[in-house]
This record gives C-alpha cells, structure tokens and sequence, in this order.
C-alpha cells in the first residue's frame, strides 16, 4: 500500500507545487496545477515508482480532482 | 480544384454518407450542402456584400462546418473560434475585425430552417476565405488572411502527395481556431471523407478519449505530435486500438524522433508524416515522410521538401541568401503565403513582400537546408510553440503588466529536452496593491494571478510558475537579462 506521503511527495514533485502536500483540498484542474499532459507523467511515475498500473484508458478526472482523492484512489487500486 | 464545387459534389453523389461526426451528432453531406446553402443565402440578406469578415463561436458543433461553408458561399470570410476563448479576447478580436455579425451553433440552427436559396456570388481565389487569429507580441491578436487561392494552393498539394481514397475517416483533434483543423477538415471534405472530431471533453478525459478513438475507424490521424505522445502513454494505443489508421500527419510543432519511432513499431502498416508551415502560408508548406532510414539517419528530424510551386530561402541577417547548409532565416515564397494581417499594414509590411512576383513570408524560423531538406532549429524571437500552440511571449507580459498588481512581468518557456514543456512568470509586484493582502503566501498570489489572467487569454497561454521577484536583472545594454533569469530560475 502506498503511503499517502510517498504519493503526495510525488505529486509535488511532478507539479512542481509544494502546497499539494499542505492543502489536500485543493482543486488540481481548476487552478492548473494538473492538465492532461501532468496527468499522464503521474500515470506514468506511479507505475515505474510504486508498480501501480493505471491505465489512460480507465482514468477519470474526477477521481483525480484533489490531492485526498489521488490518494484514496491510488489506495483503492492496491487493496 | 474548386473547393466548394467539389464537395457540393459530395452533396449530390453521396448525400447520405456522414461529413462530421463527433460526440455533438453527425452530419451528412446532403445536410452539410443543403444547411451551408441556406446560411448563405441568409447572410446575403443580412449584410452588405462588403466581404466583411462573420466571427464563427462554437467547439466542435456540426454546424460549424455548416457556418464555415455558409459564410463563403456568401463571399464573407469566416473568424473561427472556440468557446474555451475568454470572452474578453473574443471581444478584442471582433472589435480589430470590424465584424458585424457572431454565429454560434444554436443561431446557425435556427437560420438555416429558413431554406433560403443559395446566392450566386461565393467568395473569388483573391478574396479571403478564412482569418486566423494568432497571439500578437503586443498582446493585441493579429488575424492571419488566407485568399480562397491560398487554401486551393495547400489543398491540392496535399491532395496530390497523399493520394487519399475516396470517403477516409480524418481524426480532428485541433480546435477550428487552430489552423492545423484546416488540414483534417478540408481534405475530408474534398475527398468525401468523414471529420471525426474529438472534443475538449473527451481530450480532458482520457478515458472518454481511448473509447472515442477505439470507435473511430479514423484512416488519416491529424494531430499535434503532443498529442500523439500523450496517446501512446497507453499500452493499447496501437494497431489493435486503431486497426484502420494508414497515415499520421503531424503538424504545429516539431516532431521528436522517439514519437515517430514508437509510431511506427505500434502501427506498422502506418506511414508517418512530418509537416512544417507557419499560419501565414496556409497550414503547411514542408513535408516528408518519416521512415526507418530517416529515422536512422538524423538525430533531429528534417521538416522535408517545400511543394513544388513553393521557394523556400534561407536568409542571413543581412537579407541575403546563405550558403548550402548554413542557417538563417526561413523565408516562404509561394502561391500559398498569405496576403497580410487584418487591418494591420504595419505588421504586414514588416515581414510580407514580394519576391519575383510572388507572395514572401519572412517566418522568424531558424533553419538550413542539407541533403534537399529543410531542418527547422527554432525561433528568432520570442514566440514559443506550447503543444502546438503558437504563443508570443510579449502577448502574456503584457496582459500581466496590465494588471493593477504587477509592475514587471517577463515569461520564458520551461524546456524540458529542448522542447516547451510550459510557461514561467517572473514578476514584480506592485506594492501599492499588495496592502489588502500582505500575508497572501507566493503560491496564493500565483493563483490569484493566474485567475485575472484566465480573463483575458486563453488557457493554454497561462504560465504554470511565478516567480516573485523584487527587481530583474539586467544585461550591460541594460534591458532585462532573459537569459540570466532563465539559468538562475529555471
């Protein structure tokens, strides 16, 4: 199971924005912080970083709308 | 060819088969001709026949190509855009064109009920067809004119090299602001092929996105190489997904070579092609395609041949022709090159002008030629190519220094690998403005920033990073040292 340390210092580092790890709030795609192309590089580092294999295909925006959610949701795909 | 009898043509002899598709509905040749018919008439009623140009808002409606059509068979070029536009911009862009009259999707299908006959004057070759608006240095957008002759010119060249068959399926990713569209849309239509349009929707989602190309049956793949790179991401993104696709065309930004690569190993009975023109000449004046041994043989992909009718020079500082495979400035002469800027001799005069009797383009693209093919490097100035999207930065610095909270402001692209992988503000605050807020944090007031800026361009030009700093620093002529900023920061 990930920790949602591990996944929220990723997050931070992709974005580029430390407040993902402080505000677990925040709306990622209504202020930019992710788009689509951010979002496929996560795809991508969670696999090669934490073996979890998300496919573009199954990715829904929605459950990636904030820091908690990325969370909960790359925990889901583990349990 | 005359575009506009060739698919009426279409309208007669396969009036059943679907134009456009796209999540909004379809539409069939027979609607496409009969509704742009109607339109026409309709506008010949309503305005003077001035060729005043008709502003076209919507995304990826079908009856945008309903309106596009409408507008010049009423001899009146059309403006595209998209919705996504902040309406600001769309207000600056119709008060530069002079433009009388907007259409969006839901007035077209109120109009086009009224069945009015079709009017006998279309628009002429000399006449413009399309403006496309592009970011301006100034922040203030330029239109790009392109002449019914202009598109004749890149559609038949296209038309002859790739030799499409008869009623292909042409993958639209570009919204139709974005003159890449020309290229998916009107070879559809010429060779009664069908628009396969995604939406920013389904591009914002890729779940929707792999279902919707997985159902396409798209034979010609018309993106930015961006785009493409962010399919292959997945696994399944290949001949098994799309079994029907033969071509991908690339355009709007440079193509790096692993994209190709990975392209040709997932669709191996797809050919890759590489294409390369500024708005101003119509889409695309370059191309080649991208095989094995070309791949093997430059680490930096060439752009390719000019058409046939077209000159390409390459220019030194001084304006005069370098030698063979030195760089310089690429200058487009040809058939296909714009006639200027709407209403903005000023801007026109600077970097359009006659050459042996033909249109000239000086692009600000640096470029050589070496073994027959052109290579581009990059730029003279500072415009950047964001995901194919052609930015100025003085567009963005403007808009930003025209907020009451900024001072200063310079953008620079964040490379990664050479390429622009976003945008990055260094600004100045005002502090006037800053005491209602003085315990705002960087990133709050990077948001806050980021929202004024949002009403006035177009997301794809919002920086990604700010920068707050108290002064910049400065080269020994004294302007702002970009470079010194961008070592330092980025």
């Amino acid at each position: 199971m990930p920790t949602k340390e591990k996944v929220l210092a990723m997050l931070a580092q992709i974005t580029e924005v430390s407040q993902v790890k402080q505000d677990l709030d925040l709306q990622l795609y209504e202020t930019g912080i992710l788009d689509s192309l951010k979002t496929v590089e996560l795809i991508v580092a969670f696999s090669e970083q934490l073996g979890i294999d998300i496919s573009p295909a199954e990715f829904e925006r929605e459950e990636w709308a904030t820091p908690r959610a990325i969370v909960a949701a790359l925990q889901r795909k583990v349990s | 060819m005359d575009i506009l009898k060739q698919i009426d043509l279409w309208g007669q002899i396969a009036p059943d088969r679907p134009a456009h598709i796209s999540e909004h509905g379809a539409l069939t040749y027979g609607e496409l001709c009969r509704q742009s018919d109607s339109l026409a008439g309709q506008l010949a009623q309503w305005l003077p026949d001035d060729g005043a140009p008709v502003i076209v808002l919507g995304h990826k409606q079908p009856e945008m190509l309903v309106a596009f059509l409408g507008c010049v068979k009423a001899a009146h070029p059309y403006i595209p855009l998209d919705t996504a536009l902040p309406a600001q911009r769309i207000a600056r862009i119709s008060d530069t064109a002079g433009v009388r009259l907007v259409l969006t999707p839901e007035h077209i299908a109120e109009i086009v009920k009224l069945s009015r006959p079709a009017p006998t004057r279309r628009v002429t070759p000399l006449e413009p067809y399309y403006i496309i608006f592009t970011s301006g240095s100034t922040g203030e957008p330029k239109g790009v004119v392109i002449t019914l002759a202009c598109l004749t010119s890149f559609v038949d060249w296209m038309v002859n090299e790739q030799r499409f068959k008869e009623g292909e399926i042409f993958l639209n990713q570009a919204p139709f602001s974005f003159d890449l569209s020309v290229m998916d849309l009107y070879l559809a239509l010429v060779t009664g092929g069908t628009l396969f349009s995604l939406t920013a929707r389904q591009i914002a989602s890729p779940k929707h996105l792999y279902q919707a190309l997985a159902t396409s049956g798209v034979t010609t793949w018309v993106s930015t190489p961006s785009f493409a790179q962010m399919c292959l991401v997945e696994k399944s993104f290949s001949a098994v997904m799309l079994p029907q696709v033969q071509r991908f065309l690339f355009c709007g930004e440079t193509l790096p070579p692993e994209i190709a690569a990975q392209l040709l190993d997932r669709f191996p009975t797809a050919q890759v092609w590489n294409t390369y023109g500024p708005t101003e000449a119509t889409v695309a004046t370059t191309s080649i395609q991208i095989d094995r041994t070309i791949l093997n043989r430059y680490s930096m992909l060439p752009v390719g041949h000019s058409k046939p009718d077209v000159q390409i020079l390459i220019l030194d500082q001084s304006g005069q022709t370098v030698k063979p495979s030195e760089q310089g400035e690429i200058v487009i002469v040809g058939p296909n090159v714009s006639p200027g800027y709407l209403k903005r001799p000023d801007l026109t005069q600077r970097v359009f002008f006659d050459y042996q009797g033909e249109r000239a383009y000086h692009t600000g693209d640096i470029g050589y030629v070496q073994d027959d093919l052109l290579f581009f490097q990059g730029r003279a100035d500072n415009q950047v190519k964001l995901h194919g999207y052609r930015i100025e930065l003085g567009d963005i610095e403007s808009h930003l220094c025209g907020l009451v909270q900024v001072r200063g402001a310079v953008v620079l692209p964040i490379l990664k690998q050479d390429k622009v992988e976003a945008l990055a503000a260094f600004v100045i605050l005002n502090e006037e403005a800053l005491n209602g807020s003085p315990d705002d944090s960087d990133f709050e007031r990077s948001l806050a920033l980021r929202n004024r800026l949002a009403d006035h361009l177009p997301s794809y030009m919002l920086p990604r990073k700010f920068y707050f700093l108290t002064t910049f620093p400065l080269t020994i002529n004294g302007k702002i040292d970009r470079r010194q900023l961008a070592e330092t920061w980025l």
